[in-house]
Parts: C-alpha cells; sequence; structure tokens
C-alpha cells in the first residue's frame, strides 16, 4: 500500500504559511526601495543607514540587558516554583500557588499592563528599566514554572537528595528550554512593556512601533534580518547544547 | 558540595539583578541636568538635539509612542517623568481639560514671537497659553499623475466610476466623514445630525468605488501603482514622491484637515525652565527651517518660511495656496459629542 501524500503535504503548506513571511521581511531588507511594494534592485543600504542610527542601538541594548536579567530571575524563581508544586502536589496551598502561577497566561496582557503601571505608580516605584524587569518577571515566571513542571512529571523523581543529585542535571535540557522561552518573551512584548516603561528606557519593540508612523521600515526590515540571526543561532547552539547533555545523561 | 555551581549561578544572577536595580532608582550622578522628550519616533533632527545639549548643558533623552490614545492611557494611569510632549492638537485639548498640561511661562518663550499667526487663528489652543504648535501636516489626495485622467482637486473623485476598486481612504471616521462633509459645504466638526447623517450616505457612496479604508498599506499600494488615487497624509505621500516621481499631492478645492502636534509641558515635568528653553529652541527660525527640511513637515514659523529650501517653499503639499488653507480646519475634541460620529461611521462600516 502506498503511504498518503497528504500528512507530507499539510506539513509543508503549514511550514511556508509560517516561514514564507519571514523570508518576505528577509528579502525586503536587501531591497533599495523604501515601501517595499516593488522590487528596486538589491541594495545594502537600510543596513548602512541602521549602524548610523544611535536611537535604535540604545533600544537594542536596552531590550538585550532587560531580557538576560529577566531570563536569570524568572529562571530561578520559577524553578523553585515548579519544584513546590511538584514536591507538594497534593497540598490545598498549592493548589491555590498553581492557579496563582496559571493566571497571568491567561489574563489579558493591557489589563496587566495597566494595573502594573497603577501599582508602581502607587508604591511609589519610578519607572524605568526597573520597572520593565520587574512587569517581565511577572509573567516570565508563569511560563518557566509550567516548563519545568512538565519536564519534572516526565522524570517523576522527588526528594531533596534526588532534586540535588538527579533532577537539576537531567532538569538542565528543560531549563534551557524555559529560559529561551523567558528570553524571547521578554525581547518582543509590546503591550505591557509599553505601560511600564519609563523614561529612557525604550525599548526595541516600542521603537519598533512608533517608527511605522514616521520612521522608515525597511530599517526595521534590517534590524529584524539581524536579529532573526541572532536568534536562530542561539536556537542552534541550544539544541547542540541539550543534545550533548542528555547524551551524557545517558551514559 | 557538588550545589555549589548551582549557588553560585544563582547568586551571579541576583547580583547583576540588583545592579540593575540600584542603577533603575539611583538614577545617575547629579552633574547634568536631563530633560525627557516624549514624542513620536523620528520627529527632530538629530544634530539640533545636539546643539541643543550643548548649548543649556543638559542631555536630552527621547522616548517614543506610537499613538495619541496609547501616550494618554499611559500618562493618565499614573506615569510620570516626561517633561515636553507632542500630542496632536486634539489630544492636547483632552490633556488640557484633564489637567495634565501646565500652562505656559511666556517670558522664558520670546522665539513664540515667529509663530505664524495665520495658523493661530484656526488653532485649538489660539493664545499658546498651554501649547505652542510644533509640525503640521494636512490630509488630501495623491494620484498617479499617468494613470487618473481629468483629475480635479475636489472631494468628488471619489464619486469616478471608471477608477473603481483603484482607490482607498483613510480608516478613520473623523478624517473620511470630514471629506464628505467638507464637499457638502460643511464644517468637518460638525455636530448637526442631519449635516452627519448626509455625510454618511456620501460616504456610503463612495464606499462602492473604493477598494478599501485602510491607514497604512495605502502608502505601498500607490508606490507600486496598484490603487491609482488615495486619500492620504501629506507627510507620508511626501515620502512616497520621492521614490515614484508619477505621484502627485493635492489639496481638495473645497478645504481639509490640518492636523497639527503640539509642544506642551507635563503638569508633573521636574526639568520645567529646560522644557521651555527646548520649545523656545525650537520655535528659532534658523531652527525650525531646518527641522522642516529634515521632517518634511511645516513647522508654522512666519520667520522660518523664507529661510526654507526653494523645494520646499514650492511644494503644494506642504505650503497650501492661500484660498484653500482658508477651507481647512483643524480637528476638535468633540468630547461626548463624538458618538454621533461612531454612529455615522458603523452605519458605513455596515453598508454594502
Amino acid at each position: 500500500m502506498k503511504r498518503s501524500r497528504f500528512p507530507f503535504v499539510v506539513t509543508g503548506v503549514v511550514l511556508v504559511f509560517f516561514y514564507l513571511p519571514i523570508l518576505i521581511l528577509v528579502a525586503d531588507s536587501f531591497n533599495a526601495s523604501r515601501f517595499g511594494g516593488a522590487w528596486r534592485g538589491f541594495s545594502f543600504r537600510w543596513y548602512a543607514r541602521l549602524f548610523h542610527e544611535p536611537d535604535i542601538w540604545i533600544s537594542a541594548r536596552n531590550t538585550l540587558v532587560i531580557a538576560v536579567v529577566v531570563t536569570f530571575l524568572s529562571l530561578i524563581l520559577g524553578t523553585t516554583s515548579a519544584l513546590a508544586l511538584h514536591r507538594f502536589a497534593k497540598s490545598r496551598l498549592q493548589g491555590i500557588h498553581y492557579t496563582l502561577i496559571y493566571t497571568p497566561l491567561v489574563v489579558p496582557e493591557i489589563l496587566m499592563g495597566i494595573s502594573l503601571l497603577m501599582a508602581f505608580v502607587a508604591a511609589g516605584i519610578k519607572l524605568g528599566m526597573t520597572t520593565i524587569v520587574l512587569a517581565h518577571v511577572t509573567f516570565c515566571i508563569s511560563y518557566v514554572a509550567l516548563v519545568v513542571l512538565g519536564r519534572l512529571r516526565d522524570l517523576g523523581a522527588t526528594g531533596w537528595q534526588a532534586t540535588r543529585r538527579v533532577l537539576l542535571p537531567m532538569l538542565a535540557p528543560g531549563l534551557a528550554a524555559a529560559g529561551l522561552i523567558a528570553f524571547t518573551l521578554s525581547v518582543d512584548d509590546f503591550v505591557i512593556t509599553f505601560f511600564v516603561a519609563g523614561p529612557g528606557a525604550t525599548t526595541l519593540p516600542i521603537r519598533v512601533y512608533s517608527m511605522i508612523k514616521h520612521g522608515a521600515t525597511p530599517l526595521i526590515n534590517a534590524l529584524s534580518t539581524l536579529l532573526l540571526a541572532l536568534t536562530f543561532t542561539m536556537v542552534l547552539v541550544s539544541q547542540r547544547l541539550s543534545k550533548s547533555g542528555a547524551l551524557e545523561g545517558g551514559q | 558540595m557538588t550545589h555549589h555551581p548551582v549557588l553560585r549561578f544563582a547568586l551571579g544572577a541576583v547580583v547583576a539583578a540588583a545592579g540593575i536595580l540600584a542603577a533603575g532608582c539611583g538614577g545617575g550622578a547629579k552633574e547634568q541636568p536631563i530633560l525627557h522628550v516624549y514624542t513620536w519616533s523620528d520627529y527632530v533632527k538629530p544634530e539640533l538635539v545636539a546643539r541643543f545639549e550643548a548649548e543649556n548643558a543638559c542631555k536630552v533623552v527621547i522616548d517614543t509612542f506610537d499613538s495619541n490614545e496609547a501616550m494618554y492611557a499611559k500618562l493618565k494611569a499614573g506615569a510620570t517623568g516626561y517633561d515636553v510632549i507632542t500630542p496632536t492638537s486634539y489630544m492636547v485639548a483632552l490633556m488640557h481639560s484633564q489637567d495634565m498640561i501646565q500652562p505656559l511661562d511666556r517670558a522664558l518663550l520670546p522665539n513664540l514671537a515667529h509663530v505664524d499667526p495665520e495658523y493661530l487663528s484656526v488653532a485649538l489652543d489660539k493664545d499658546m497659553a498651554y501649547s505652542v504648535p510644533y509640525m503640521l501636516t494636512n490630509t488630501g489626495i495623491a494620484y498617479l499623475k499617468s494613470k487618473v485622467a481629468d483629475f480635479e482637486p475636489t472631494w468628488a473623485m471619489f464619486d469616478r466610476a471608471d477608477l473603481k476598486g483603484r482607490m482607498v481612504m483613510l480608516n478613520d471616521m473623523r478624517e473620511t466623514i470630514g471629506g464628505a462633509l467638507k464637499l457638502l459645504g460643511y464644517s468637518l466638526n460638525s455636530t448637526d445630525p442631519k449635516q452627519l447623517e448626509e455625510a454618511g450616505k456620501v460616504v456610503i457612496r463612495w464606499k462602492k468605488n473604493l477598494a478599501k479604508f485602510e491607514n497604512e498599506q495605502y502608502k505601498t499600494g500607490i508606490a507600486s501603482g496598484e490603487f491609482l488615487l488615495v486619500h492620504g497624509y501629506s507627510g507620508d505621500i511626501l515620502q512616497v514622491q520621492a521614490e515614484n516621481k508619477d505621484i502627485a499631492f493635492a489639496m481638495p478645492r473645497e478645504g481639509g484637515v490640518l492636523s497639527c502636534d503640539d509642544l506642551v509641558i507635563a503638569k508633573s515635568a521636574k526639568e520645567v525652565k529646560l522644557a521651555h528653553a527646548y520649545i523656545n529652541f525650537l520655535q528659532d527660525p534658523k531652527v525650525a527651517a531646518e527641522n522642516t527640511e529634515f521632517i518634511q513637515y511645516l513647522c508654522p514659523n512666519k520667520d522660518a518660511y523664507p529661510l526654507m529650501s526653494e523645494a520646499i517653499r514650492n511644494n503644494s503639499a506642504i505650503f497650501l495656496a492661500p484660498e484653500i488653507k482658508a477651507k481647512c480646519e483643524v480637528l476638535a475634541d468633540l468630547g461626548e459629542k463624538n458618538a454621533l460620529y461612531v454612529k455615522v461611521w458603523d452605519e458605513i462600516k455596515a453598508a454594502k
């Protein structure tokens, strides 16, 4: 019996649907035209201009610093939270804990943005990079906790000794995945960041949004292409790392 | 001792984070005052900012927003730290009514003498009591010269059946209903339900000829020739014109929307003196001329006009003919009456 071609075709269509827009963006970053409607020749002009836009680089730096700190903090808090949830899975308190961890995933972003802003204002915390970090950690913890929790359930280990000796090494790929998710969420969050950002703390997504009105969109294409290259490299490296980690674990 | 690496990792993260938190709260040493400007992206020539910094021994930090409404929501919720903001006039009126901006100290603003009185006569804040006009744009019609035969500068162009499916109007109720109101000879700030109903019927008639109502892609569309005639902002059209010389811009003879972004000082501003100095600096005729050349929007500063290049002064999208300018209006904040427009707009959207 011949194997059906249907799954193959569906996979192909889905992949095209996912990646075609990105390919168009990459192609347009080399388009001499500012509007990208028609191809007006291959050009590096947007990349050249990108290197003369200090504002964009400041925003990019802000974004990366925030993302790195957010990844560290939410990995620690999220993992400890997952450990507690797993270890005391039957307790009532942890039931509440689980709900609290789960809630940020379903709360609309705009609500979270405004309420965080109001909380910061009420507490008298000066808006800036700090408030962005705090806001991002708030929702990244949930993602980290759930990813790590899933991995813990797979492993089924309990007890502190097991945690220390077996769990943490075995958990490494899960931690890497959770860290990547936290990093990515932090880098591309717009709505919440817009509200809690203070003076001097404009991140890349905020700048990109505001550039749509006055700025040159091809600059955004060029910058996105560079970011894509960085992201793909990071994913490749992390896959390599987790593969070699898994091999060691297996031995 | 196996858990040491984990501990060290955790400690490292805490130290790094503490560094950020401290930097965030400390706010740097107090040697130079910092002026915080909250504005649209690419809305001032960078060299001019550098000059202002040098002249006033200060630092200017610019943050950006992408819509008046988002900026308003953020400040209304209590965000502070910004000194100078550049909302559009209707939003300035709203912020003024909510006590979010402060009155200007005219003694610190001698350059306001250069502001164009002709514009001020139609401005919402005619006396510049709390806002100073910064950049002016207008909404009109752009078209492809080689493809649109017998072009006439009138809103009635959207009735042309031969352009059916190749025209776009803005997805903005005030702008588009405003065009119809102007065609009928009414004010585009009209709150007369009868006039609005009439205007709604006109837009429904136009809709049959339109490809869509849209605010962003029309630029790409006219640059590539997909659309032949579009309703759009002069600033956008000027950018597209640089790429496709076949595009022309015209203000309808019935008049249209003038829109102005204003310089205001936030109620919570810390550097009030410096904020005044910045506004005064931007209204220096030489600075205003240079800024206009860069942004391609018009700074309404009468003494700056002669200093601008020929290309700008002869551009009918930037300098409107006096008889058309006389018919243009600034969109006012209608408050409660806005609902009238929403109702008509809903009918337009629902119409087949």
